[in-house]
């Protein structure tokens, strides 16, 4: 009997990576444009795709915020149209890097708890004073207090509050044996 | 004051060159360009200049003239307003979420301003977000601070609806006093017989006697009595509470219900079905326990410690003091103990939550467990959490065995005391065994309230919980709701948008500026690529949410000023997802018109092809349907769902992809009873597969919100534009399916 090979899904589908050989990313304005050179390729309407092109201004988007948050971006045109995928941020090194970095950490904002003061709960809702790691002292209200704090780790969590805005406590267990008594319970 | 009127005094005092008649408007923002620093900051829009501030100090000055664009963009955790500025894409300001809904309308505002001229403040004006009194934002749709709502506010609501029941109330608060009263009685009587007669001096002489013997048997008999009366007591008490409490459920139940209903799908759809339930079962549930068992006991346990604490005090008032020492070291043990308790008990059942979780997902998921052979990672996944569960439940069995007995003594301990006084007093004559029966009777009384009274915090709390829930729902700002004039229309099919926008959140609008007229009796195909706002735009129709701006009529009027009713009942739809009612085939057919007759139900699912598949199940019509009822296949449920709209004769007639889960030869079939039915009614029909519109008279292809083409198919074939590439693209893919 003949063997038969089988298809690698790499070969059915390409992930289009973009990277320092094939894209260069700019300062335009307060945000980041691209000019990049894509393999051509025959789309499903019969057009081509590919070739170089030019986006004024891109969207820069995490595939797995948590766990990458450099690794994996994906970038976007205006109207949220994939272009292709940075597996690697680092990967471009310098000052490429660190503007993409910065426009990253612009978009995704998340201060980080240092401390908890208190936290009052009342009639479902919890009312938090907190520090955070500039030292501001923040205060926020959350409904709903167990689902809306998601646990990347069991010691990596987030806290979202009513208007969802995203708070961070990156490690619960080096918090202070107060502020860690505070939060244990929702844990 | 305004946030706009607000900000441009604050700009006219920094710049001297604004007047305040200039400002268009002016916004608040809190993040600074960069990274995490918090900045008061904020934009100022005159007709000649974008101004932004940040801590008062002038950061940029941009010339409205140069703008050609105002941009609002989600980021994470915070929101971005920029501008195209001369070509280039500027960053106006970033700010926290809190901010969000008003920046999203004032993007928009401005566009429009630039593009028309016309600017409204309706929106901004309307956005009450913060609470005046402690300055935190609102819940989302809603506006109660649940912060500063006092209890008594909503104390006083629930006794508006307990209202009609307040004499059962009263009554059966009257019933607590006189059995708290009564409660007493036996620790009395026993004292009487005990040193009267038990004890007596020369009870052995005296028992000889008949005026003896009938005290007594009397003491006895009144125990007894007063036994009995307790029970009654007991009875009817109960009996005024449940009615009372369960009259009190059910009129909440259907505020909250009726409250749900009234919603508009958006605010539905933010909650999940299973909170939904919480609201209208639990939550009235905790709330009728909390008047059966609560308020009542509540008023019992204290006069029942009041009244043994007077008697104890005037018999003997050192003997009182012993006695109340413990009650401030128990009150404070106990509270301890109970937090203590709450915590290693909230750890149990979060795990015991967990292991549930899991299992209730590898059942649900069970054909995928098994088909990718993971039954022995989900048997791993389980056991790791229920030996969590145990670890957990063993920690705080463990704690419970060890403190619950030291909290019992320390209860008891008032009694050791007690003796030893007592005991004293007896053997030197000051008092009798009698006494002794009465005070340790009412010592094991007294502390009985104080258990009940330390408990009672958190029952309270969780029911103020319940209570705040339940009129969160009940306070939800109704947005699509009927005018109060609003007419009953009879509906001839004319459908008219006017420069329509709408958006499911702020600033991502899904249309906008969408301008398109259907004749009455018209066959409207809607085309598009997925997410281009073709469902959105028939919810639209259907009235399932309101526009943002511009207006829908039909007949002429504006769909807002028809009653809801009056507008869904002479709208037939038909689903993508068709939703089948737990119920028989028939009673699923005839939902929208309960007086149908059997001959129209026949009628209406053999138009739809549906009677055959019916007619070839055992219990044809009557077939049960629905959870755990006969499962039926896609195209099966489809073609019901269609006979339910055919049955209801609609003017308007709504497709969603109502054939798409049928094999084409079907869909024909339907397709031409439906072209007999459509004749004479509007039909919008909305499909993927483009021959399903081969009907149609008239075809709207939407493309990135905006109506980009509208013709029949041939005028759009020859235009050559997204229709055609539509069309030669799906051409192409059936070429390839059939192997030419």
């Amino acid at each position: 009997m003949p063997e038969l090979k089988t298809t690698a899904l790499s070969d059915v589908v390409s992930v289009t990576y973009i990277n320092k050989e094939n894209a260069v990313f700019r300062r335009e304005g307060d945000f980041l444009s691209l000019r990049v050179t894509l393999p051509e390729e025959e789309g499903i309407d019969g057009e081509m795709t590919g070739g170089e092109k030019y986006y004024e201004r891109i969207y820069l988007h995490r595939s797995f915020p948590y766990e990458h948050p450099y690794r994996y971006i994906s970038v976007l045109d205006r109207d949220s149209v994939e272009i292709g995928i940075i597996s690697d941020i680092d990967e471009f090194g310098g000052e490429t890097a660190a503007m993409l970095r910065a426009e990253l950490d612009r978009k995704y904002f998340a201060p980080v708890i240092k401390k908890i003061l208190s936290v009052k709960e009342r009639y479902g809702y919890s009312y938090w004073e907190v520090i955070a790691d500039d030292g501001r002292r923040l205060s926020f209200t959350m409904r709903d207090t167990f689902r809306s704090i998601l646990k990347v780790t069991p010691e990596h969590v987030f806290l979202t509050d009513n208007d969802s805005n995203r708070y961070e406590i990156k490690n619960t267990e080096e918090l202070d044996r107060k502020s860690y008594k505070r939060i244990e319970l929702y844990l | 004051m305004s946030e706009r009127t607000e900000l441009t005094s604050r700009l006219c005092r920094i710049n001297d060159g604004v007047s305040p008649d200039d400002v268009i408007v002016a916004f608040a923002f809190d993040l600074m360009p960069e990274g995490n620093l918090p900045v008061d900051g904020f934009v100022a829009v005159t007709a000649s200049h974008v101004y932004v501030y940040e801590d008062d100090r002038l950061a940029a000055d941009f010339d409205s003239e140069k703008i050609s664009e105002y941009i609002f963009t989600n980021g994470v955790g915070c929101v971005f307003a920029e501008i195209v500025y001369g070509g280039e894409h500027m960053l106006l300001c970033r700010a926290t979420m809190g901010h969000r809904d008003l920046i999203a309308s004032v993007v928009w505002q401005l566009n429009r301003r630039r593009e028309r001229g016309t600017y409204s403040y309706a929106y901004e004006d309307d956005v009450d977000v913060k609470c005046p009194n402690c300055g935190r934002r609102y819940p989302p749709g809603s506006h109660v601070c649940p912060h500063c709502t006092a209890k008594s506010g909503y104390f006083k609501r629930i006794w508006e609806i307990a209202k009609p029941y307040r004499y059962f109330i009263f009554f059966s608060i009257a019933m607590y006093f006189v059995s708290a009263g009564v409660q007493l009685l036996p620790a009395y009587i026993n004292k009487i017989l005990i040193d009267d007669y038990i004890r007596a001096d020369n009870a052995f002489e005296l028992s000889q006697t008949a005026e003896f013997i009938i005290g007594f048997l009397g003491v006895i008999l009144s125990l007894l009595g007063v036994n009995v009366l307790i029970r009654l007591l007991g009875i009817v008490r109960g009996l005024t509470l449940i009615e009372a409490g369960t009259r009190m459920m059910v009129a909440l139940r259907g505020m909250v219900f009726d409250k749900i209903q009234r919603l508009s799908v958006s605010k539905i759809s933010k909650r999940t079905a299973g909170e939904l339930m919480n609201r209208v079962t639990d939550d009235t549930n905790q709330l009728q326990n909390f008047i059966m068992n609560d308020i009542g006991g509540f008023v019992e346990q204290i006069l029942i410690f009041l009244a043994v604490s007077v008697i104890i005090i005037s018999y003997d008032w050192r003997l009182a003091v012993l006695i109340l020492i413990p009650v401030p070291i128990v009150i404070a043990a106990n509270r301890l103990f109970h937090q203590f308790m709450r915590r290693v008990f909230h750890r149990q059942w979060v795990m015991n939550s967990r292991a549930n979780t899991i299992l209730h997902d590898i059942f649900s998921g069970i054909r995928v467990v098994k088909a990718f052979g993971m039954e022995h990672r989900e048997m791993e996944r389980y056991d790791r959490a229920t030996r969590d569960e145990c670890s957990a439940q063993i920690k705080a069995e463990t704690f419970f065995a060890k403190f619950s007995p030291m909290m019992s003594f320390l209860m008891g301990i008032g009694e050791f005391f007690l003796l030893y006084y007592v005991g004293a007093k007896i053997l030197s004559k000051e008092m009798t065994l009698g006494d002794m029966q009465l005070f340790t009777t009412y010592v094991s009384i007294i502390y009985g309230p104080l258990r009940w009274l330390s408990n009672f915090p958190r029952r309270y709390e969780r029911t103020m919980t319940s209570i705040v829930k339940i009129f969160d729902i009940i306070d939800e700002d109704v947005d699509v709701d009927d005018k109060e004039n609003a007419v009953e229309l009879d509906i001839k099919g004319r459908i008219e948008f006017s420069d329509v926008s709408f958006g499911y959140d702020s600033g991502n609008n899904v249309l906008h500026g969408i301008d398109l007229t259907v004749e009455p009796g018209d066959f409207v195909g809607i085309v598009g690529r997925s997410g281009v706002g073709k469902s959105t735009l028939i919810n639209l129709v259907m009235r399932l949410y309101d526009v943002d701006e511009g207006s829908i009529k039909i007949d002429g009027v504006d769909i807002r000023d028809i009653s809801q009713s009056s507008l869904r009942s002479q709208i037939g739809v038909v689903l993508q997802e068709t939703f089948l009612f737990s119920g028989t085939i028939y009673e699923n057919i005839a939902y929208a018109k309960p007086t149908a007759t059997r001959d129209e139900v026949l009628a209406a699912a053999k138009l739809a092809g549906a009677h055959s598949f019916i007619m070839k199940m055992p219990d044809a019509y009557n077939t049960r349907v629905g959870e755990r009822g006969h499962t039926l296949s896609g195209g099966e449920r489809q073609r019901i769902a269609i006979a339910r709209a055919l049955l209801h004769d609609p003017r308007i007639l709504i497709l969603d992809e109502a054939t798409a889960s049928l094999d084409t030869e079907t869909e024909k079939q339907i397709q031409d009873a439906l072209a007999t039915l459509s004749k004479n009614r509007t039909t919008l029909a909305i499909a993927h597969r483009l021959s399903t519109l081969r009907n149609a008279t008239k075809l709207i292809v939407l493309d990135k919100g905006t109506v980009a083409e509208v013709g029949t198919h041939d005028e759009l074939m020859r235009r050559r534009g997204i229709y055609y590439g539509l069309v030669m693209a799906q051409r192409q893919m059936s070429r390839m399916s059939t192997g030419a």
